[in-house]
């Protein structure tokens, strides 16, 4: 299944606010269709690493290269907003989303640049609906009128509609209560395998990286202190911080019995 | 320490705003600068020739450009000389401390009646929610946010001055002189205080302890009187701070309104009398103790509240 | 809409209570000025039509809220005098609107040093009480009604360019702006679809405010003597009229003021409503 040529891969990743190294030596690589799952207390850098990928916040790196846009670079990653065929699902899908403005446009804001008429886009956004489970009739709510989960939804589809190679996902699950998590999580895999996107998603969630990773990568006060394919993390973590935390998160009950 | 510095440098960078600000309504005022100091100068002597108009415009440089005459006018308000009134020749600050007591006693008293009216008003509305009492409060409150008080003034010198005869109705002096003046502007402070008031109060009765307290027994009264009152006084008087503008205004209307001597009085005389000096001091007065007295409230806040530091960059 | 949907949702929860508040409002606001429009056309007086022989005459079916002293009938006046107190206010207001978000928006988004520049000049401004930068400028200038909107229009912006800051420079932080920006719209396109909609709510219960402290200035300056100037049916200048007369017919300075209290307490009132349901939906 693995192509010869890595989707995304970063190599000593350095971000520094001020005098304040925030990230350094992060090094993956990700081939399409994989899911990698950062992982880390808070504060440990995972948001900072995707808004790093993104150009918004200043950054250096050995290499970086996006295959989508055969984008390669070594040095300074040139600030600028996103990267081509990329989307991002945030924590709080309540903030991500204009309060005064329906889901339906929201949504269509993400083709803003392929001028599309308005019958087509229409059209592309209610698809678009039914693929995250929402019915047509969300076209027109505001997000107060919506719950949580569904605003979730509404902010996944708004990533989805655009056939994104690659979609960063930021705590997508963490505002939402349990059995919203697990449906919408098993959305995102489903999703996943169908259209063979690539999703790099910070979570503190281990449960969640046990069940639908692929690779993971275990931060620690903006170093790498684990990078390893889920099996590998789960039987056999590289370093001490991540044997605790495995072994943490297995007497806590959090991990499915295949991981553990 | 850097905060502290971009701040001073806001508060100096004010001030000089405020300066331009009166120096250019004070320079593009119509009539002729030169012939009021005359007359100032050489009282009921008509007909000024005009070399002497002329060696007037030369003294004050009243022909030279803009920028030369704000920093020649600066300077002199910087070395505390703010100049002669016109038409009285008395100087502006004299004029000034003579009347600044009428509007302080009227401030301050109507300050002390409408506080504590608006105290009792909102204490019996939190008290007794929902009750007659409560709405009352509520009704009145928004009554007197839209009365305008120089109707009141007239209502009221109507009904106690002509009707009753109890009290004069215009002029200073007395003690009687005072009471519907203050009564007018208490009035005002007493609505818009208790509306105030009654939110904090309301707040301070929302807090997790509060249901502690009376779980453990305590009485009503004593939760009201140690625990509510106290926590409404000081976001109260914040507020009293940031609403001296407004009590300001208020204090010029019922001066006019009521024949009073005092700042307002003055203000308005001088304006139409044009006589500028006068006109210059007090709106830079007004103006400069707003700010002033903002900053102090301000930076009173941030020392005793060190978390409201990080959002001192956004306000 | 099938039945089934239109049970599971309950219907006003679907329709967004500002805006139906808003439409409301409007409603009213329509027919209102059309029955003021309707009585400007059926009363058979003039506002400056005098009548010596029916001078200060107490409220009677012929003169509802009765003549003044040069015979006028007050209820006309009274109507006459609405385009001047609330019309005059209104436009004082809005520009003050308009000018201030302009400004706050321009502040918040030009950079720390431009930021800094604006929002001095508005502090200095603010700085003076409006009510004597007023009188100031009126009374130098000559008491007019043209000097008089001057005068007030050049201090009623300040607090909408403070608040658009604020709420500019908060939401400038959030994340449905972020998105906005990656999915590659122009500032110009965020600022009407997302920052406007989001802040207006807000500038407009300060409009109210504004609007309703604006009628009392125009009034209260009018009353004074430095604003607009008799025989103009300006409530407050109709109620200096009255005030030389408050013994004899006090009816000449009761209804002017009525009429003043009323406008500015529902003023309020409406901005206090559409502040409790923006409260109410957050």
């Amino acid at each position: 299944m693995q192509q010869n040529k890595p989707l995304i891969s970063i190599s000593n990743l350095q971000v520094s606010a001020g005098d304040k190294q925030l990230l350094s030596g992060v090094c993956f690589d990700l081939y399409e269709g994989e899911m990698l799952c950062i992982v880390g207390e808070s504060g440990a850098g995972k948001s900072t690493l995707i808004k790093a990928l993104q150009g918004m916040m200043p950054a250096r790196c050995d290499s970086f290269t996006y295959a989508p846009s055969n984008f390669e670079v070594c040095g300074a990653i040139p600030s600028g907003l996103g990267l081509p065929q990329a989307r991002w699902v945030m924590q709080d899908p309540l903030s991500a989303l204009n309060p005064r403005q329906s889901l339906g446009r929201s949504i269509a804001e993400s083709l803003h640049k392929e001028r599309l008429p308005k019958d087509h886009l229409r059209k592309r956004v209610l698809s678009v609906l039914s693929d995250v489970e929402l019915s047509e009739e969300f076209y027109d709510r505001l997000p107060s009128q919506v719950s949580l989960g569904q605003a979730q939804r509404a902010c996944l589809a708004r990533a989805l509609i655009a056939k994104p190679k690659l979609i960063f996902f930021d705590e997508p699950l963490s505002a939402l209560d349990a059995l919203v998590q697990k449906k919408i999580a098993h959305r995102m895999e489903h999703l996943r395998r169908a259209t063979n996107t690539t999703y790099i998603a910070v979570t503190h969630d281990l449960g969640f990286a046990a069940a639908y990773a692929d690779k993971v990568l275990l931060l620690r006060d903006g170093t790498v202190s684990a990078y390893q394919s889920r099996s590998a993390f789960f039987a056999n973590p590289q370093s001490d911080y991540a044997i605790d935390l495995v072994a943490a998160a297995q007497s806590l009950g959090a991990l499915p019995k295949a991981a553990a | 320490m850097k905060t502290l510095l971009i701040r001073f440098g806001g508060l100096l960078a004010v001030l000089i705003g405020i300066t331009l600000i009166t120096f250019t309504i004070s320079y593009f005022a119509p009539g002729d600068k030169a012939e009021a100091i005359a007359h100032a100068r050489y009282p009921g002597d008509f007909g000024i020739p005009t070399e002497v108009l002329q060696g007037i415009r030369e003294e004050f440089n009243l022909d030279a450009p803009f920028v030369h005459q704000y920093i020649h006018w600066l300077a002199d308000v910087l070395r505390g000389d703010f100049g002669v009134s016109y038409s009285s020749r008395t100087p502006v600050w004299v004029i000034f401390v003579d009347n600044l007591g009428e509007t302080v006693t009227l401030t301050l008293t109507s300050l002390a009646i409408g506080l504590a009216a608006a105290f009792l008003l909102s204490a019996v509305a939190v008290r007794y929610p929902n009750t007659i009492w409560d709405r009352g409060a509520v009704v009145i409150s928004s009554i007197g946010a839209a009365m305008p008080s120089y109707w009141l003034a007239l209502l009221l010198i109507l009904g106690v001055s002509v009707h009753l005869g109890w009290l004069p109705a215009y002029g200073t002096g007395t003690f009687g002189h005072l009471i519907l003046p203050s009564t007018t502007l208490a009035f005002w402070i007493m609505a818009s205080q208790t509306r105030l008031m009654r939110t904090f109060m309301l707040e301070a009765y929302d807090q997790p302890f509060i249901e502690t307290l009376r779980l453990r027994g305590i009485p009503e009264r004593e939760i009201f009187s140690r625990h509510v009152l106290r926590h409404s006084f000081v976001p109260a008087l914040t507020m009293i701070g940031l609403d001296m503008a407004s009590l300001l205004e208020g204090a010029i209307i019922v001066e006019l309104t009521f024949s009073r001597s005092g700042l307002g009085s003055v203000l308005a005389g001088s304006v139409l009398s044009r006589d500028l000096p006068v006109v210059m001091f007090l709106v830079m007065f007004f103006a400069t103790a707003y700010v002033v007295i903002n900053s102090v409230i301000d930076a009173v806040q941030h020392l005793c509240d060190p978390r409201n530091l990080n959002k001192a960059k956004t306000s | 809409m099938s039945l089934s949907q239109s049970f599971s949702i309950s219907k006003g929860q679907l329709v967004d209570p500002l805006r139906h508040f808003t439409r409301q409002i409007a409603l009213v606001c329509l027919a209102l000025l059309s029955l003021w429009s309707l009585a400007l056309w059926l009363t058979p007086y003039e506002p400056a039509a005098a009548d010596f022989l029916d001078r200060l005459a107490p409220p009677s079916a012929a003169h509802w809220a009765g003549t003044d002293h040069l015979g006028r009938d007050i209820a006309t006046r009274l109507l006459y005098g609405a385009g001047w107190s609330l019309g005059l206010s209104l436009a004082i207001s809005l520009t003050g609107f308009v000018v201030g978000t302009f400004v706050g928006i321009f502040a918040a988004r030009s950079g720390p040093a431009g930021d800094f520049a604006v929002m001095r000049v508005t502090d200095s401004f603010f700085a003076f009480p409006e009510l004597i930068a007023a009188v100031t400028f009126a009374g130098l200038f000559g008491p007019s009604t043209t000097n008089l909107v001057i005068a007030l229009m050049m201090v009623s912006w300040m607090k909408f360019a403070r608040l658009a800051r604020a709420l500019t420079v908060n939401l400038g932080e959030s994340d449905f702006i972020t998105q906005a920006r990656l999915n590659g719209l122009s500032s110009l396109l965020i600022l009407w679809r997302h920052l406007l909609p989001n802040i207006l709510p807000s500038l407009l219960v300060l409009w109210t405010n504004s609007w309703s402290r604006t009628i009392l200035s125009v009034s209260g300056l009018s009353f004074l003597g430095f604003g607009i100037q008799p025989p103009s049916a300006e409530w407050g200048a109709m109620l200096l009229d009255g005030k030389a007369y408050m013994q004899t017919a006090p009816h000449i300075m009761i209804f002017p003021g009525l009429a003043v209290l009323l406008a500015v307490m529902v003023i309020n009132l409406t901005g206090d409503r559409f502040r409790d349901l923006m409260a109410g939906k957050t």
